[in-house]
């Protein structure tokens, strides 16, 4: 589904991604997993796409489509979601504004018939009292006044409502207390544990593993995989820290 | 056309920013055919001028009355726009008389015309006002309104002209405890300079003067407020938001002033402008004159572009990059069209608005 090869990236003219190779098939979960300033965050943004994140040698296929080439948006009409490490507080625009626009949006670069007011409501409101949203937050304007961990929720009800292909989450995890971590990880498998899903999780920490069990780990540091495995690779980080592990 | 030559010098402070090349070419537009009329569906007295000229048969005047606007002892009119006008419209309103909303259409089909107002609401009379700017030309009005003791006027006033300019002088006296909220939007392709000067003369007065001001290509937007408290226990809001797009010029200059007696004035100035890109221009002065020692003024003016990262976080989730911005910008306006009381106005004014967004964006 997800193609990367030899991914050189740069912002401001610092490199930061260097030469960076990963495929994720349809069906997968990949954990990502790596010490501060690895370039998590900024593999994230290249892929979807983020203006100043300039990559200059590699490739990134999407279901045999040259993503590098499309508008961020084009991006989230081909199925490609990007969960927020920092989700970004919009004010003057409500979270259902937001999402039945995004939705929409989404559904007519597709082809698709965009959905009702009433349509999209009942979708919203199933979405929100499956990840534990109160009903209230979704007229509030986005994010803004909202927790650490009620931001996180909310980018799951985003990925809920949008149903996207391909999921890359990164530190959804952070700022979850351990019943919300429950919550949110349940809500990942329901939403993309499925056979022509995938989903890159990016977490610093086994316990959001714990939930989403993944089908490969991968060690990033100074802007490459370091290293491949399987669930164990997650406890042996767990134990031993990035030194020993990725030395 | 020879009245031209006596128009105000941009040497002077107080018409720095105004476009006076901008009058003189208006007035020079050629005639254009008259656009639709553009009422709101709302009841109550509705007028029409064609040209500065009631338009009798389109129009229904309800308790107002036409004629010389008798501008009252005060002030015979040194405004050196507002001064060449002085026939128009006049709506005195005592306290028990019907508050059905009156609505005012402008069209202009070339060339200048001037028209004036004086609305006279009794101690405890209650109206709106809802006017609409359309067509070409200059369009240049005064505004003469006084209200007594415990009166409320609310004011809406949209323009929307294609080409060529408005310029409105408004004049307010408020009586104690009396109220007036004015809200301005400019979404039209026009040059523009509101005029206020708005006196809180009676004690625990209330006043809001602002709205929103959209400019494109080379259009100039502009407005200058004076809000004076003569008296104590007053409050003023001055909320203006001005967005620029190409190389336009939207300027607000807004100040407020309290005497020396006028203790326990609550003032608000919060200005604040948006470029689209950064050609465009916002200028923004607030401007507080105190003489009292007991009175509460914030104040606040900042020019910005949209926000980088809501842009993307928008567009990552599907939504295209002109509806990202638009979306972005309507909510920097939404805080100045939401003064509008009155619903079914406050949608059209937005939906002028949204208009604006589509075409600039
Ligand atoms: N806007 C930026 N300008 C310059 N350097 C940046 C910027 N954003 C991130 N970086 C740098 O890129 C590197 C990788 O950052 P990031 O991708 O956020 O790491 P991670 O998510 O793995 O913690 C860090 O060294 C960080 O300082
Ligand atoms: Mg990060």
């Amino acid at each position: 589904m997800l193609k990367i090869e030899d991914l050189h990236a740069e912002i401001d003219g610092k490199a930061i991604l260097k030469g960076l190779t990963l495929e994720v098939n349809a069906g997968e979960v990949h954990a990502i997993m790596g010490p501060n300033g690895a370039g998590k965050s900024t593999l994230g943004y290249v892929l979807g796409g983020r203006p100043g994140y300039e990559v200059t040698q590699g490739s990134v296929t999407f279901d045999g489509q040259d993503l590098l080439e499309l508008e961020p948006h084009e991006r989230a009409a081909a199925g490609v979601f990007l969960g927020f490490q920092y989700p970004v507080e919009i004010p003057g625009v409500s979270n259902v504004q937001f999402l039945r626009e995004s939705l929409n949006a989404q559904r007519v670069g597709r082809g698709e018939k965009p959905l009702s007011g009433g349509e999209f409501l009942k979708l919203a409101r199933e979405q929100a009292a499956g990840l534990g949203l109160d009903q209230e937050m979704l007229k509030r304007p986005v994010n803004v006044g909202f927790s650490g961990g009620e931001k996180k929720r909310n980018e799951m009800v985003q990925m809920g409502i949008i149903d996207p292909k391909f999921a890359i989450l990164d530190e959804t995890d952070s700022g979850l207390d351990i019943d919300a971590l429950r919550i949110v990880g349940d809500g990942i498998n329901r939403i993309m544990r499925k056979a022509d899903k995938a989903v890159l999780l990016i977490t610093h920490y086994q316990r959001l593993l714990d939930y989403v069990q993944p089908d490969r780990v991968h060690v990033l540091a100074d802007g490459r995989i370091v290293r491949s495995g399987g669930p164990e690779l997650a406890l042996a980080l767990e134990r031993e820290g990035y030194a020993g592990v990725a030395a | 056309m020879t009245q031209l030559l006596d128009l105000p010098s941009n040497r002077d402070e107080a018409w720095r920013w105004a476009d006076l090349g901008g009058i003189a070419a208006a007035a020079a537009l050629a005639p254009v055919a008259a656009p639709d009329a553009e009422f709101l569906d709302l009841p109550g007295a509705k007028l029409l001028f064609v040209d500065g000229v009631l338009d009798e048969a389109r129009s229904d005047l309800g308790p107002v009355t036409l004629g010389p606007v008798t501008l009252g002892a005060v002030d015979a009119g040194d405004h050196p726009l507002g001064r060449r006008a002085s026939h128009g419209w006049t709506l005195r309103l005592a306290a028990d008389a019907a508050a059905d909303p009156v609505q005012v259409v402008h069209v202009a089909t070339g060339r200048e015309n001037h028209v004036a107002a004086a609305i006279e609401l009794a101690d405890d009379a209650a109206v709106q006002v809802v006017e609409t700017y359309v067509g070409a030309g200059w369009s240049n009005r005064l505004a003469r309104i006084t209200l007594g003791k415990a009166a409320r006027l609310m004011r809406s006033v949209r323009l929307l002209q294609a080409a060529g300019f408005t310029s409105l002088r408004e004049e307010a006296t408020l009586g104690e405890g009396a109220s007036l909220v004015t809200t301005v939007l400019g979404a039209g392709d026009a040059g523009t300079r509101i005029d206020g000067a708005v006196t809180l003369a009676g004690e625990g007065g209330y006043a809001e003067f602002g709205g929103a001001l959209l400019t494109r290509a080379e259009q100039r937007q502009e407005c200058a407020v004076r809000v004076r408290h003569a008296a104590p226990n007053g409050q003023s809001h001055q909320l203006w938001r001005a967005v620029a797009a190409d190389r336009s010029v939207a300027s607000l200059a807004a100040a407020v002033e309290v005497a020396r007696h006028a203790q326990k004035t609550d003032g608000e100035q919060s200005l604040r402008g948006l470029l689209l890109q950064r050609s465009a221009t916002v200028n923004l002065k607030p401007e507080l004159e105190i003489f009292a020692d007991d009175v509460k003024c914030a104040h606040g003016a900042t020019v910005g572009e949209l926000d980088a990262r809501a842009l993307f976080y928008m567009q990552s989730r599907g939504i295209p990059p002109a509806r990202a911005q638009a979306l972005l910008t309507r909510a920097f306006v939404a805080d100045a069209l939401d003064r509008i009381g009155d619903e079914r106005v406050r949608e059209a004014f937005v939906a002028d608005a949204d208009a604006w967004l589509e075409r600039a964006l």
